[in-house]
């Protein structure tokens, strides 16, 4: 039996389809990264998996419990970790307080541990916590019950770039030791590093499930240089090349071909400034599942 | 029961239930010691009440100036305690879960193993606790100064108040608690709360002894009158038992709705 088995599941506000039939499972001991724009539906599709909202169809099991039925997935969350976007907390407690009555609903068994690695001011009162601070907090309460299961929607906004890798760590190493884990991304690279598989969501539609090597393939690199003089996008003469654009001695394009001749062809210009990034998961979606009026929006700009 | 919610959501309520406790301590003792000069004025001011038209008389549960009891009962408790009180417990349950709906701070606790019903039971528990800090303070403030200032009220109707006004203050929390689980907004919740508090106050007051009389039994305040308790020396228990059973109907609809719901 899968941990998370997603069967059919919609969600219509109005006439909004939030989420649109999907079907998924995520196998114990997997990391599953659920990739998606902000507001493509995958908060939607957490909140029903919680239960705090109920599907207009289908449903979903978290350990074989329907999350149509409060009482059967009441008895599962005690193996559950919850940390939702941007948790929010009462600002007129302290940290310490906030631990202690989550402790006293579910058990903090690791909360010491956990507290070695993400660092909130406990005896400080949570209102005067920064969003990194707040987010620490979330973390030590999703993993201090030390659940079987933990679902997580952005859960490194927030966190600097250190703590980030940290996080993202502990994670791989409590994964090896058969946590399964479910966290919504919009940023491509951080579910790159992380995950075994992704689901890629958009406009509540389910785009794709794939490994993340696959992902990796097909994803490429932004890339933006400065060159002097300009560069055109023959001067570059490479394969791989998408979406290039210049602008002044600016020129960006999407790379997703061999970066040996990328530099090689590089090497022929004199470069004022270079850039190599993650493309944002936008690019992605245009690229790889269609988006052709924006496509086509670009290729009118350029 | 371990309560864990109620205890956690309690202790944030008890400074501000302290300093609401102060506050009316002191306003109790002010309106209190002003009584003297009052008494020395005496009939007339009775004359002067007598000429105002009954649905006023009644509203304000104003009736007789010239004794302690009808003094206290109308400037303290028909409007501090009754009107007052009863729109700040509408408001304070009104943010209760209107609030933490729309911050999403009730998604740290729905995600641990406890049921909804759980907790709206417990976080209306939690409410009870500017309540019983109220109770525990105001009727002792009451009635030392009362005897400070050698009018002593009777102790035994000065506590019948206090008793029997639970469960109208209860009543108008729970108007809170189901418009707080109704909308998801907490400004809607509270001001939702005070508006039908109020609204039913004064349907109540402009309708006594008027025809239209019956329409004002909607209204909770028509069963708890501090100036029949503490003047009259009148205690209705089944007005009482009316509404404590009007809140268990509200308390039940509440948890009902919020249930079902989304959040």
């Amino acid at each position: 039996m899968a941990t998370i088995e997603v069967q059919g599941l919609t969600k219509a506000y109005g006439d909004t389809l939030a989420n649109d039939d999907l079907e998924f499972s995520i196998e114990r001991g997997e990391i599953f990264g659920y990739l998606g724009p902000n507001g493509s539906g995958k908060s939607t599709t957490i909140r029903q998996l919680m239960g705090f909202q109920s599907p207009t169809a289908g449903t979903a099991t978290l350990f074989g419990a329907d999350i149509r039925d409060q009482d059967a997935l009441r008895e599962v969350k005690s193996r559950i970790g919850f940390l939702p976007g941007e948790p929010a907390f009462n600002g007129s407690v302290t940290g310490e307080v906030f631990l202690d009555y989550q402790a006293r609903l579910k058990g903090d068994s690791r909360r010491a541990e956990l507290l070695e690695l993400f660092t909130p001011p406990l005896e400080r009162k949570i209102r005067e916590y920064s969003t990194g601070n707040k987010q620490m907090l979330g973390l030590v309460q999703a993993f201090m019950h030390d659940p079987d299961l933990v679902i997580m929607d952005e859960p490194t906004s927030g966190l600097d770039p250190l703590k980030q890798e940290a996080f993202n760590r502990f994670l791989r190493r409590e994964r090896d030791d058969g946590l399964t884990v479910f966290f919504s991304s919009h940023v491509l690279g951080e579910v790159r590093r992380v995950c075994d598989r992704v689901g890629i969501i958009r406009e509540g539609r389910l785009v794709t499930v794939e490994t993340v090597d696959d992902l990796l393939q097909r994803g490429g690199k932004r890339v933006r240089v400065h060159t002097d003089p300009p560069l055109t996008k023959a001067d570059l003469g490479l394969g791989g090349v998408v979406d290039f654009e210049a602008e002044g001695r600016q020129a960006q394009f999407t790379f997703t071909g061999d970066y040996d001749e990328l530099f090689e062809a590089l090497s022929q210009h004199r470069i004022v400034d270079v850039e190599i990034d993650e493309p944002p998961i936008e690019e992605v979606f245009m690229h790889y599942y269609g988006g052709p009026q924006r496509t086509e929006e670009r290729n009118d700009a350029a | 029961m371990r309560l864990d919610t109620a205890r956690y959501e309690a202790r944030q309520r008890v400074r501000g239930s302290l300093a609401l406790a102060a506050l009316l301590g002191a306003f109790s003792i002010l309106i209190v010691y002003l009584y003297p000069s009052i008494a020395e004025a005496g009939a007339d001011i009775d004359a002067l009440i007598e000429a105002f038209p009954e649905s006023f008389q009644e509203g304000l549960g104003v009736e007789a100036y010239s004794t302690i009891e009808g003094f206290i009962a109308a400037e303290l408790y028909q409007f501090i305690w009754i009107l007052l009180l009863g729109l700040y417990m509408a408001y304070a349950a009104g943010g209760t879960f209107a609030g933490d709906i729309e911050s999403k701070r009730l998604y740290l606790v729905l995600a641990t193993p406890v049921s909804r019903t759980r907790v709206v039971v417990e976080k209306t528990i939690a409410l009870l606790t500017p309540l019983l800090v109220l109770n525990l303070v105001i009727p002792l403030v009451v009635f030392a100064s009362t005897v400070a200032i050698d009018y002593p009220l009777d102790p035994v109707y000065l506590l019948a108040v206090h008793v029997l006004s639970i469960p109208y203050h209860l009543v108008c929390l729970g108007i809170g608690q189901l418009l707080s689980v109704t909308f998801s907004r907490g400004n809607t919740a509270q001001l939702g709360g005070i508006a039908t508090v109020f609204l039913l106050f004064l349907l109540d007051s402009v309708t006594v002894g008027t025809d239209l009389e019956w329409l004002g039994d909607v209204s909770p305040t028509r069963y708890i009158d501090p100036t029949e308790i503490l003047l009259h020396e009148n205690i209705y228990v089944g007005d009482s038992l009316l509404l404590f059973a009007v809140t268990l109907l509200l308390l039940f609809l509440s948890v009902v709705r919020f249930h079902d719901r989304d959040i």
